[in-house]
């Protein structure tokens, strides 16, 4: 308290400095300070059939650079569609009227964002312009959808065969799940049924008969479609010369890896000691189907 | 104003007269800094104690609160595989709340006891009623003067505190547990906003827990009994009193800002 005056102002001084300049470490290194765009920018609209989980100030970026961001997003007035205004940094003025702007996803589980891939054109979008095409967010659902669905545009092509395959866990597999073979869907479950004498799990494949020439010693293995994907059963062609015909079984197969079981192993290195049921009768209907 | 114990049912309404004197008492000191003006070297002074000699407990504090919290959101996001986050959620949870709280708290415990027991003392030794008698006004020689530092010094502190943190997490992560440089940074960088984290978590937080910590300190101060007795109560009262307004503010704070 009783310091001299000279010796209190340097010191508060000091504090003063270090003060600021910690706030400005915390606004320049550790923010997304430099990512605010800053200086002269221009505006674009964009209309989209679906925004999906877009959000106002969320980044614009033309070759995963950052050029801007969404201003607002609002709904055209008696449409279905989205108008997104999007702030474009003045330097990336030369952007192709014909460009498209796409909402993508960054990473699987990551945040929107607008991303303009350039056209061919030569004329330049205005500011205050509209870039008239665009492709819409892709919902997960709909991807899983085409995804899932090519399982069932094999079989109406021309008819298919049955072959019979046995695991003992199917996983979640369920009737209607594509059949792949080097990742491309030929056919599909047409039903998964319990066996109450070898207790194991019998399924029914649907191959189209464009694809009769698979070995008779090709292995059949429940796969995951990505880490959250639902299951399919993959066909790793045999050596065979004879081929799978209509009513035989597949003798090579490898069951469902189980999600909980792997981490189980990969996290705590216990041994999965208590195996989970499979779950093979879960649509015992579905044997109706069968030959 | 002195405090009077509190009788029968009387808590409540003791409470009341408590806060009600203390929001007359803010309007007085607002009303003072005018006249305080006169006394710049005084606010000055103040900082230099209440903001510079704090800044030795703030930093080490600072530098503390980023370790362990690094340490422990390492194990924890180690099992998923996450650790790269860490940085990013030590960021985040200082600059939003660890932040301005605990600098608040250990502000109300470092200054603001020490205004209350000097104010007190001035009171007990008369030192109050001498500069009446010189025409000092007391409100903007005393307490207007001290209220303008520590509002301006918790900011301050505040930022201080949180890049001792980040640097702290930094040092624990980084150096120490092998969390790659360039990610840590990186991640951090692309949550943290400038808006809605530093200005509305570290700043605006810290400038209204300041008002409050330092409003309650000389206004108890100013109401103490005049005795070494009532002294002793008007500190314990300040930290009791500040820390839960601390506390409470900051989730009000915290539900009208995010």
């Amino acid at each position: 308290m009783s310091q001299p005056r000279s010796s209190y102002a340097i010191g508060t001084g000091l504090f003063i400095v270090l003060g600021f300049a910690a706030l400005a470490y915390l606004a320049t290194q550790t923010t997304s300070v430099a990512n605010v765009h800053q200086g002269a920018s221009y505006t674009v609209d964009a209309r989209f059939a679906n925004i999906g989980q877009l959000k106002e100030r969320a980044p614009v970026k033309i070759a995963g650079v950052r050029v801007g961001q969404v201003q607002s997003i609002t709904l055209l007035p008696g449409q279905e569609v989205a108008d997104v205004r999007l702030t474009i940094d003045q330097r990336y003025d030369r952007i192709p009227a014909d460009s498209v702007a796409t909402i993508f996803t960054s990473g699987l589980l990551g945040d929107q964002y607008v991303g303009i891939v350039y056209g061919s054109a030569k004329a330049v979008v205005a500011p205050g312009g509209t870039l008239a095409r665009t492709k819409p967010a892709q919902q997960l659902e709909e991807m899983l959808g085409k995804f899932f669905g090519a399982g069932g545009v094999a079989d109406n092509l021309g008819g298919s065969y049955l072959v019979t395959a046995r695991f003992t866990n199917v996983g979640t597999l369920s009737p209607g799940a594509p059949v792949k073979m080097a990742g491309v869907a030929i056919g599909s479950v047409q039903s998964v049924v319990a066996d109450p004498q070898k207790l194991d799990a019998r399924v029914t494949l649907a191959i189209d008969k464009r694809y009769n020439a698979i070995p008779d010693d090709s292995a059949a293995a429940v796969f995951t479609s990505g880490l959250i994907g639902t299951q399919y059963v993959a066909i790793q062609p045999g050596g065979s010369p004879d081929a799978l015909k209509d009513g035989d079984e597949m003798v090579l197969t490898q069951s469902a890896m189980q999600l909980e079981d792997l981490i189980g192993k990969f996290l705590v290195n216990g041994s999965p000691a208590d195996k989970k049921p499979a779950a093979a009768d879960k649509s015992p209907d579905a044997s109706a189907g069968k030959p | 104003m002195s405090a009077q114990p509190a009788r029968g049912g009387n808590v409540v309404l003791q409470a009341l007269t408590q806060i009600g004197a203390c929001g007359l008492f803010l309007l007085t000191l607002l009303g003072a800094i005018p006249r305080s003006l006169r006394y710049f070297r005084e606010t000055l002074r103040q900082l230099w104690f209440v903001g510079a000699m704090s800044l030795t407990i703030i930093m080490v504090c600072g530098l503390f609160v980023g370790m362990v919290l690094m340490l422990q959101l390492y194990h924890v996001l180690s099992i998923f595989g996450g650790t790269s986050a860490s940085g990013m959620v030590v960021a985040l949870s200082v600059y939003r709340e660890l932040g301005p709280v605990v600098t608040a708290l250990l502000f109300a415990g470092r200054a603001g006891t020490s205004i209350t027991a000097e104010i007190g003392l001035m009171r007990a030794t008369d030192q109050i009623s001498a500069m009446e008698m010189m025409a000092v006004d007391p409100i903007a020689y005393v307490a207007t003067p001290r209220f303008l530092a520590g509002l301006i010094a918790m900011p301050l502190l505040c930022c201080v505190f949180c890049a001792l943190a980040v640097f702290g997490g930094h040092l624990v992560g980084v150096t120490w547990l092998g969390i790659d440089n360039g990610t840590f940074w990186s991640n951090m960088t692309a949550v943290v906003d400038l808006r809605t984290d530093i200005v509305n978590g570290v700043l605006l937080k810290s400038l209204a827990f300041g008002a409050v910590v330092t409003l309650i300190a000389v206004y108890q101060g100013f109401a103490t009994e005049a005795t070494s007795e009532g002294v002793a109560y008007a500190t314990t009262r300040t930290v009791v009193a500040s820390s839960i307004a601390i506390l409470a503010l900051d989730f009000v704070l915290t539900a009208f800002l995010m």
